[in-house]
């Protein structure tokens, strides 16, 4: 035991004395909170629209108007040359064109005194709008807008006496009803970061030794393999939690994210899944030989998984099934179901039953295989 | 001095392959993350997994069900949990999506007046719970316009030009040439020249009679080619594999190319000289990553950022090639329209590793 600790100051010393490290390290996650809770924001606003008004109306300057005031769309500067609205997207100076037709201004005008005969025309006035699909993103969000926009400019011009009759949606959302972003990054960024950090870490500070040959020092030492391996991953849990309590506080204090679960709960499946990561990090650093091998190493096995097949940004369900079954064996896919759950949800062990018993089970088996590759490469 | 440069490559290249490991990794990294990234970053919803409550039990509500579930979008997961207990559901994430039809919905149908259905939405995922209100929307317009027999009098018409289906795919690997272009030249040439400090080499090298400038090209040069091979292997792998349509020119491309890889370099190089170990290096040119991925307008389009980050956006090169290859390869945009773009770029480009080299003579000598 005391070895160990010794070990650990050593490497706490390790850590302190680069302190152009440690500021980075903790830095970063706070930095990717503000991005992702700022920056990265699904919800697409500010799409550059170039407006065509053939009709120059009242009626259609009014429609344009509705289109720069919701929010979503801001002017373009340039105007489109319709005999090649091509053009103005490959300058990049707008992502869409909206074409108003002559006629819009009569056929709202025929709605709003003759609402029943203009439901059943045979032929609904057309708005074009075409739409720069290389970002597919943005493109498919301004033609959802524009066609709400649209229904609702429609159903403004009616009578206010006149209910349209059909089918109609009354949506509510649980958890988030904002719909904000940083309340479904800020869980997920918590799992990335302790996956980084304890994995990455981890197997680099151990490459390092045997890189710098300091690892047959340590080994000749009075110590056991186990003892070292203990001792040099101590400190790292202790940064990675600090990153981890961080970035929840920064979520929670400054993002507004809800914390509506249980603490204790949350800590103690953060625990078993920084064994997981830890372990991950022990097992590549028992493949390689180089610190850059071990970062290439890491970044293919922990972060880009934990990133792409976890559901942290994408959701799992869309992707082809082998994906699907491959993203079973990243353990950050667990415990972000846990954190949103726990965090968003209020969810307890009751629902949350199946998430923690396979995070559970993958933290025994890498830990079981770290260790005994650990003893076959040293022993 | 050209002698001494090959030399310099050549021995890098052996160092970089004579482990075998890094060789597949050079190989496997850029192929791993396109199909990954290809098939996972997808923002459209295809999935939206809902339990369905039918109180009506009607022929109108069966149709309008019907109209809902049989695509790709609305996945009937029906689970016997009463209604008010629904939310148990969502945190078991069995489904994510609840759909009520009241008990008078034929009723109103029929005597042609509005009905509500009720929809509720598990918005932990912000983003996929607007889509599937949105898609709710789309559904319950076109029934009522095609079964109802109640058009829309007004309706837009959408063209969407380059990229008909709206595949993410078709935006993604273009992005990905970025990322792993920067990935590989800035961490490979700062953790290398750093690795020469660190285990001590870089004495050795100085005492060799070789100058400055060939020891700065014969450890740039290695991996700009490692950067070429990235790219070109990634480019390979969208048209084939994912049949992206490459619309412009390839000389464009790899002329930009190496224009940007001269401020990855020159960024790895000036990482080197302000760190003195690799974990240090990778750390710093880790976050250099992080950050400018995130502002590149790779995942999201910079329009969405807050002002502040707008501007912040103009420091980032990666910014500018990501519109120079979206341009190049999906819309066939050449010099006429993206001469601010390579403009920045190239003057990127000449501060940052002119910059970069001085920094790196002054620290050698």
């Amino acid at each position: 035991m005391r070895k160990i600790r010794q070990i650990a100051r050593k490497e706490f010393r390790h850590i302190l004395r680069d302190p152009r490290s440690l500021i980075i390290a903790i830095l970063m996650p706070v930095m990717m909170t503000f991005l992702y809770g700022y920056a990265i924001n699904l919800d697409i606003k500010n799409i550059k629209l170039a407006i065509k008004d053939f009709d120059n109306t009242s009626v259609s300057r009014e429609l344009a108007g509705k289109f720069y005031n919701s929010g979503y769309f801001i002017r373009a500067e340039a105007e489109p040359d319709i005999s090649d609205p091509e053009e103005i997207f490959r300058r990049g100076e707008a992502v869409a064109v909206l074409v108003i037709r002559n006629g819009f201004g009569k056929t709202i005008d025929a709605l709003k005194y003759n609402p029943q005969m203009a439901l059943n025309s045979d032929s609904p006035f057309q708005v074009g709008l075409f739409l720069d699909g290389a970002d597919a993103n943005t493109a498919a969000a301004a033609a959802s807008y524009s066609s709400i926009i649209v229904t609702e400019f429609m159903k403004r011009a009616l009578p206010p006496d006149f209910e349209f009759p059909g089918v109609r949606i009354a949506s509510q959302v649980l958890y988030n009803p904002d719909l904000k972003s940083s309340h479904f990054f800020v869980p997920g960024l918590i799992a990335i970061i302790l996956m980084m950090i304890s994995a990455l870490l981890t197997s680099i500070t151990i490459a390092r030794e045997k890189e710098t040959g300091t690892m047959e020092q340590l080994l000749t030492s009075p110590v056991t393999p186990r003892q070292i391996i203990i001792g040099k991953v101590i400190p790292y849990v202790f940064v990675a939690l600090l990153d981890g309590v961080l970035v929840l506080a920064f979520g929670v204090f400054h993002f507004g994210v809800p914390f509506s679960g249980s603490v204790a709960a949350l800590f103690l499946f953060g625990v078993i899944y920084i064994v997981a990561a830890l372990s991950i990090g022990i097992l590549i650093s028992t493949l390689v030989s180089t610190q850059q091998l071990a970062m290439m190493g890491a970044l293919l096995a922990t972060v880009l998984p934990s990133v792409m097949l976890s559901g942290f940004i994408f959701d799992l369900k869309n992707t082809p099934v082998v994906l699907q079954a491959l993203s079973h064996i990243v353990p950050a896919r667990y415990f972000i179901a846990i954190i949103r759950g726990i965090m968003l949800k209020g969810a307890d062990i009751g629902t949350l039953w199946l998430d923690a018993g396979a995070l559970l089970c993958m933290s025994l088996i890498l830990l079981g295989l770290a260790a005994k590759r650990f003893k076959m490469r040293i022993g | 001095m050209r002698q001494t440069i090959f030399a310099l490559v050549k021995k890098e290249f052996l160092q970089v392959f004579r482990d075998f490991t890094m060789l597949r990794l050079i190989i496997l990294v850029p192929i791993i993350q396109l199909i990954i990234f290809g098939y996972t970053v997808n923002i459209d919803v295809k999935y939206i997994y809902t339990n369905f409550y039918d109180f009506d039990h009607s022929a109108e509500s069966r149709e309008y069900l019907k109209a809902f579930s049989p695509g790709d979008y609305f996945i009937p997961r029906n689970y016997d949990i009463p209604l008010l207990e629904s939310d148990r559901g969502f945190k078991e994430n069995t489904y994510n999506t609840v759909m009520v039809i009241p008990d008078d919905f034929s009723e109103k149908i029929i005597n042609r007046e509005p009905v509500d259905v009720g929809l509720v939405v598990d918005g932990s995922n912000a983003n996929s719970a607007s889509i599937a209100i949105g898609y709710a929307n789309i559904i319950t317009m076109q029934y009522n316009r095609m079964k109802l027999n109640l058009p829309e009098p007004l309706s837009v018409r959408q063209v969407m030009l380059y990229n008909p289906e709206a595949e993410s795919v078709y935006f993604m690997v273009p992005g990905i040439v970025v990322v792993l272009l920067t990935m590989i030249t800035v961490m490979l040439t700062s953790m290398a020249i750093v690795r020469e400090r660190e285990i001590g080499t870089l004495e050795q090298l100085m005492v060799t009679p070789m100058s400055v400038p060939a020891l700065i090209l014969g450890k740039t040069i290695p991996f700009a080619l490692i950067g070429f091979f990235e790219m070109s292997l990634a480019l390979f792998i969208g048209v084939t594999w994912f049949n992206i349509p490459f619309a412009g020119s390839w000389l464009l491309l790899y002329v930009l190319a190496f224009f940007f890889l001269l401020t990855t370099l020159g960024v790895g190089m000036f990482i080197s000289t302000i760190t003195s170990t690799q974990q240090q290096a990778m750390f710093f040119a880790w976050f250099f990553m992080v950050f400018s991925m995130l502002t590149s307008g790779f995942f999201t389009p910079i329009a969405n950022m807050p002002e502040s980050v707008q501007y912040l956006t103009y420091l980032n090169p990666l910014r500018y090639f990501m519109v120079i290859v979206r341009g190049i390869m999906m819309k066939g945009a050449g010099i006429d329209t993206l001469y601010p773009q390579i403009l920045a770029l190239f003057t990127f480009g000449v501060v940052v590793f002119g910059f970069s080299w001085m920094r790196f003579s002054k620290r050698v000598n």
